[in-house]
């Protein structure tokens, strides 16, 4: 069973990432893993790294003191990609604006800083101003809070469809008019003890020891960054951005199991895709069970866009980032006009696939 | 609803929370273990049953709640677990595996994994993990998704899973929210100076704070058409639902209560009622200063022009603050009311706040037929949910 609802469309994108902070479509240009220099590490370790930046000159008055990185960076991206939809806060009904939010991890760091003050004082003698910080949803809020966006806001998370989840939860709060905009906001910070369990997991990409040029190999690099996109119902009169549309989501579904190509098949309703962006997770595209996937889905006409192997460094909630970098490298012309399926597969016969149309 | 699962304090299932209840008891004593220098008013789930050796040692306290929780719902729906092969998940929780780790995680990583199972207990660190051990434990592989929105969660997964039924997403839903107690949570609510020593007084003018304590629902959601196709056995009906943010401040709620307002009249607005329609409402009623303030000023904005002032219960003088379970339970709660036509009062209320357009419950359970009734949830960051229930089809 795979709805057919009224699609949305997407009207704003921006972003946090190893790029800096941008809104609208991230330039393609080769991206380094650079070296981890937060934390002491036994020898050279790297990761696609955000560069610091002074969030009030990206976002004028933005007041970021005390928040997990995390939150900065949500309100960061949020904020971007709302100016890129052209909307004007002050000309809407902010009690219609949504907000929903993707994380693995939530405010990781600040979590580790309020373990280390209890270690060092006492679980008697924490931080009233960090606690409430570590919550996963504390982002979120503070998209809500800087923006006065009263309506629904929403933190969720999956294992590897973090990114994908929230832009199903956020087009269903559109399609069933419990808001007129949403945000949707996902990513995750790195930090020491998630970098660590990847380590001694074994699941770090060669690249992430060696200075030497980046070689896609087995295992991943982690990342991190977050990204954001303007979510407004399609074909009405009275949308608030500026009209532009990068793409319209016609449907979505994720599972963590079943018959991924007969459900797919049901959701392209014998269309067929021109474009397929691969967001495997955790491995790449022509290696992963996505480019079986993929093949199945579609003729061979398709064209197949890889993941990123930044967007793969974030652990379930790289599909934003998957999508922008799709949208970002997709051939112009005729030959990517139907339409555009983002795909992706987990190692535990898990899926996740959004059915989008280029405007 | 076609199931109600529930761990907590009163032991695992709806009809132990109802006895327990309405006999009036109160779970919340006196602790001092659960951190060094800790010494305050919880309530314990003292009875979990142990899982299986190789799943318990993967599982939190968290996931373990919520697996048992599950079962109860499963078995308390009539049918077995195959029957759910297909269904989604929308599970809550604010703690995830919180329980497993502690600062040497933070102070040296790489060591702290090698410790014997070290990998496998920060595995479940990740809210999301409380969704897959629900799916992974009964073999469920529709549409899985875990939230957390601090104390409005569990509250909120029931309003998404709703969502995730109208769009077609699955066909029956499994949702809820699990917490447990754990030193992190117990000493940030500390530090804020949001607890109470003594057995909360929510609502009361001379009220101090809360108290934390733990558990676990897990609700069985369906389209009634579905339901009723397959003759299941409708315990209620989810009538109505809303989601607002406050939008102004990381832990103080609008001293107004206006975010809670705007969600108490969307919801209603969904279900096609009138303020004089709904008979109770299982409040968030946590026993803070700030909370229950402006909770009231909510019920007197929300219900203006109500024949009756609304009656009002906070059942979290009961068992304390289960967070992200808060709001599951008390749907619970509140479906348990409107079934059995009871309305729980506020255990230790004797000076309520001054709001004429309520009716604080308290002293003896009062009994009447209750068509409609309400749950109310907020949390820190501004979240909002509400839920409307009818007793039956209609």
């Amino acid at each position: 069973m795979i709805p057919h609802l009224p699609s949305v469309t997407i009207t704003g994108i921006g972003s946090v990432s190893p790029h800096g902070p941008l809104a609208g479509l991230i330039p393609l240009s080769p991206l380094e893993p650079t070296a981890i220099s937060a934390w002491t590490t036994t020898g050279h370790r790297r990761a696609f790294l955000v560069p610091p930046f002074r969030p009030a000159d990206v976002v004028p008055g933005v007041k970021t003191r005390r928040l997990d990185r995390l939150s900065v960076w949500a309100l960061i991206a949020a904020s971007l990609a709302i100016k890129d939809a052209g909307i004007d806060l002050t000309q809407v009904d902010r009690s219609r604006v949504a907000v929903v939010f993707a994380t693995a991890f939530g405010c990781v760091e600040l979590t580790e800083a309020f373990y280390l003050s209890a270690a060092a004082n006492g679980w008697n003698q924490t931080d009233p101003i960090t606690f409430p910080e570590t919550l996963a949803s504390a982002p979120a809020s503070h998209v809500s809070m800087f923006h006065s966006l009263r309506g629904p806001n929403i933190t969720v998370s999956n294992k590897y469809f973090s990114g994908e989840c929230a832009m199903i939860q956020a087009a269903g709060l559109l399609r069933h008019g419990q808001a007129d905009i949403a945000i949707i906001i996902a990513g995750d910070a790195l930090a020491r003890s998630t970098y660590s369990w990847y380590e001694e997991a074994g699941l770090l990409s060669p690249a992430c020891y060696h200075l030497d040029p980046f070689v896609e190999a087995d295992g991943f690099i982690p990342s991190e960054g977050v990204a954001a996109l303007v979510l407004e119902p399609s074909g009405r009169g009275d949308v608030q951005s500026s009209g532009r549309s990068y793409a319209r989501m016609r449907s979505g579904y994720w599972a963590a199991g079943g018959n991924s190509a007969e459900r797919i098949g049901q959701m392209l309703g014998g269309s067929v895709p021109s474009l397929i962006i691969c967001s495997g997770n955790g491995a790449p595209c022509a290696i992963s069970p996505t480019a079986d996937l993929a093949r199945e889905s579609a003729d061979d006409g398709a064209i197949v866009i890889r993941a990123q192997s930044f967007a793969q460094g974030l652990a379930g909630t790289g599909a934003l980032f998957h999508l922008i970098f799709g949208l970002s490298s997709k051939p112009s012309g005729s030959s990517a006009s139907g339409p555009v399926l983002l795909l992706g597969t987990a190692r535990d016969n898990g899926f996740a696939a959004l059915l989008l149309e280029l405007p | 609803m076609t199931g109600v699962g529930v761990v907590s304090p009163y032991g695992i299932g709806l009809d132990r929370l109802q006895a327990g209840m309405l006999s009036g008891k109160c779970c919340l004593s006196p602790t001092k273990d659960l951190y060094s220098g800790f010494e305050g008013s919880t309530a314990q789930v003292l009875e979990l049953p142990p899982l299986a050796e190789d799943i318990s040692s993967r599982y939190s306290r968290t996931d373990q709640l919520a697996v048992m929780a599950a079962q109860d719902a499963i078995a308390n729906s009539g049918c077995d677990s195959s029957a759910f092969r297909e269904s989604g998940i929308m599970m809550a929780s604010t703690v995830g595996g919180l329980t497993e780790i502690d600062a040497g995680i933070a102070k040296d990583p790489a060591a702290w994994y090698r410790r014997p199972g070290g990998l496998s207990r920060a595995a479940s660190y990740p809210f999301a993990h409380v969704a897959d051990a629900v799916g992974e434990h009964f073999g469920i592989r529709g549409p899985r998704c875990a939230i957390s929105v601090a104390c409005a969660s569990g509250a909120m997964s029931i309003a998404l899973a709703a969502n995730m039924l109208l769009d077609g997403s699955a066909r029956i839903v499994l949702a809820g929210g699990c917490d447990p107690l754990c030193p992190f949570t117990l000493s940030g609510f500390n530090s804020l100076r949001a607890l109470d020593p003594d057995p909360c007084s929510p609502f009361d003018q001379n009220r101090k704070g809360t108290n934390l304590g733990e558990g676990s629902a897990v609700l069985i959601l369906e389209t009634l058409a579905g339901a009723t196709a397959r003759n299941a056995n409708v315990l209620a009906v989810l009538r109505g639902w809303a989601m607002t943010n406050d939008a102004f401040h990381p832990t103080a709620p609008h001293k107004e209560g206006n975010g809670l307002a705007d969600c108490i009249r969307l919801s209603m607005e969904m279900a096609e009622v009138s303020v004089d329609d709904i008979g109770y409402v299982n409040a968030h009623g946590t026993g803070t200063p700030l909370n229950d303030s402006a909770e009231a000023n909510a019920y007197e904005t929300a219900f203006r022009g109500r024949s009756r002032p609304i009656p009002v219960s906070s059942t979290k003088s009961y068992f304390g603050h289960c967070l992200g379970a808060a709001g599951a339970l008390e749907a619970a709660i509140t479906i348990m009311a409107s079934r059995s036509g009871t309305l729980i009062p506020t255990l230790r209320l004797t000076n309520p706040i001054e709001s004429p357009g309520v009716d604080w419950l308290r002293g003896e359970v009062k009994r009447q037929p209750l068509p409609l009734a309400m749950s109310a949830s907020s949390g820190f960051g501004g979240s909002n949910t509400v839920l409307i229930f009818g007793s039956g089809p209609s």
